[in-house]
């Protein structure tokens, strides 16, 4: 008995329609969240309790509850809570973008903060007294520090994402890991899991070199 | 020309006095040595002298222009933000931790305020920046970055990029207190060949020595006063207040 070649191509290109997915939902997560989570640390630093304590509620309700309870209820959500006639659905996929958004938002942010607060105050003051504007003061002087500070903990966050990108299965979006498991139990076979394993592997192997090449590219000064 | 005159100065943390009526004016191309035990109140005055601090009552005048007043409910009035502006850049602040930019080389920490706050010309920023590396004997250091400095060569940088903005007025609050004796001289060498060009300077130190040999005039502060001004061999060599005559003779024990 010869293997059956053809369906393990066939496979591949199945589960690499699935991976194609997993990567817009990993970089569009990005996209969105990584100046978010900007806006919600400046928001958690505020002075005005009016907009810090709403923000610290938010960045709770993130971190304290299963991303896969917040994807279905984004998803879910709008079309419970809306009054008849006026029910619509969202789309999966923007659902889907929308709740990993806002709960990586909530760890930039609190990244965010971190790198922000460990600036010396004196950067802040040189910087004002040689007449720099606010703005100026952050964009050239504080945050160029901050992003070598939390790329590390950044890189962890990041590759953590390729893989709760698997989440998003939950309201039935058919990305890497959906795909192997319907051929996985359509063949009654592991290999489906296993490639898709590896899938995964590949991806953060080059998230991974990615990130290490942008370290390296901050090393120059200490 | 009288470029910086202080009246009536107060400020409080709290419940702290820490600027009990302050006054003194300082002339143009005048060295003052600001003299004092520690949380006298010396860094505050620098600090509200260079709106790092806001002060709780006084005037301040720079160059003729008022940054502050006391309005007739006895309360500090600050000038817009505009004037504010405009004051600020005619200072400059010398830290005692230098406080440069660690992610720029010594030549960006110099030009990049004339560049982007003064808006000159980029290539006019960097002759300018070089001929100040040059006065501070640092002209082979323009590529480096800070961390490859020694803290006396970062202080010296630290000066370059407060001259690099032609401040009229120039702070330094203990500049050589962080460096090893060796650094010390470095550092001082470069403020007394300033002192020469008659650059006007505002330096808190514990350096005697420098106070007696390069100030017109030291201030002797103590509990957020004013104790004792005047000559530096009579404040330092004859003082004429208790306070003073103590702290003095503290030091020469040391
Ligand atoms: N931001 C602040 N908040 C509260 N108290 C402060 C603050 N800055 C200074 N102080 C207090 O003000 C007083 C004077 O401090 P200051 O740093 O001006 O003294 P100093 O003369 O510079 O002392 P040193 O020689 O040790 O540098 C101290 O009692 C200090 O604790
Ligand atoms: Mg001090």
């Amino acid at each position: 008995m010869t293997y059956d070649w053809d369906g393990f191509l066939n496979l591949l290109i199945l589960l690499l329609e699935g991976a194609k997915l997993t990567v817009m939902i990993f970089f569009l997560t990005l996209i969105f969240s990584i100046p978010l989570g900007l806006i919600v640390a400046f928001g958690r630093m505020s002075k005005s309790w009016i907009i810090r304590e709403p923000v610290k509620i938010y960045i709770l309700l993130m971190r304290g509850t299963p991303l896969i309870l917040q994807i279905a209820l984004v998803y879910f959500g709008p079309y419970y809570l809306l009054p008849e006639g006026m029910k619509i659905n969202l789309d999966r996929f923007a659902a889907a973008v929308a709740a990993c958004t806002l709960n990586y938002a909530a760890y930039f942010a609190e990244i965010y903060r971190g790198g922000i607060q460990s600036i010396p105050k004196g950067q802040y003051e040189a910087a004002e007294v040689l007449g720099f504007s606010k703005i100026q003061t952050f964009m050239r002087i504080i945050l160029p520090q901050v992003v070598k500070r939390i790329l590390p903990p950044m890189s962890n966050e990041i590759i953590t994402l390729v893989k709760d990108t698997a989440l998003v299965q939950t309201i039935g979006i058919s990305e890497l890991f959906r795909v192997a498991t319907v051929q996985s139990s359509a063949k009654s076979s592991t290999i489906p899991l296993a490639v898709a394993g590896i899938y995964y592997l590949i991806m953060n192997w080059v998230v991974t070199e990615f990130l290490q090449r942008a370290e390296k590219k901050l090393d120059y000064y200490r | 020309m009288i470029m910086l005159e202080v009246k009536g100065l107060h400020k409080s943390f709290d419940s702290n006095k820490v600027l009990n009526d302050i006054s003194f004016k300082v002339e143009k191309g005048e060295v003052v040595a600001v003299i004092g035990p520690s949380g006298s109140g010396k860094s505050t005055l620098l600090r509200c002298l260079t709106l790092l601090e806001r002060v709780d009552r006084g005037t301040i005048v720079v160059a003729g222009d008022e940054m502050v007043r006391t309005n007739s409910e006895n309360y500090a009035v600050y000038a817009p933000e505009s004037s504010l502006k405009k004051i600020r850049l005619r200072m400059g602040m010398v830290f005692q931790d230098y406080n440069l930019f660690p992610h720029f080389s010594v030549l960006r920490n110099i030009t990049e305020a004339p560049i982007h706050v003064a808006r000159i010309s980029k290539e006019e920023a960097e002759e300018r920046a070089f001929e100040l590396l040059k006065k501070m004997g640092l002209e082979d250091k323009a590529d480096a970055y800070p961390y490859q400095l020694s803290g006396g060569q970062s202080q010296r940088v630290a000066i370059a990029r407060a001259l690099a903005m032609n401040p009229d007025i120039l702070f330094f609050d203990e500049p050589t207190s962080a460096l090893d004796p060796e650094l010390t001289g470095e550092v001082l060498k470069v403020m007394r060949t300033l002192a020469e060009e008659r650059m006007t300077m505002v330096v808190v130190t514990h350096e005697m020595g420098f106070a007696r040999e390069v100030a017109d005039r030291v201030i002797f502060m103590d509990k957020g006063q004013i104790v004792e001004e005047g000559k530096p061999q009579v404040v330092l060599c004859n003082p004429s207040n208790d306070r003073t005559r103590a702290f003095i003779k503290g030091l020469s024990e040391r």
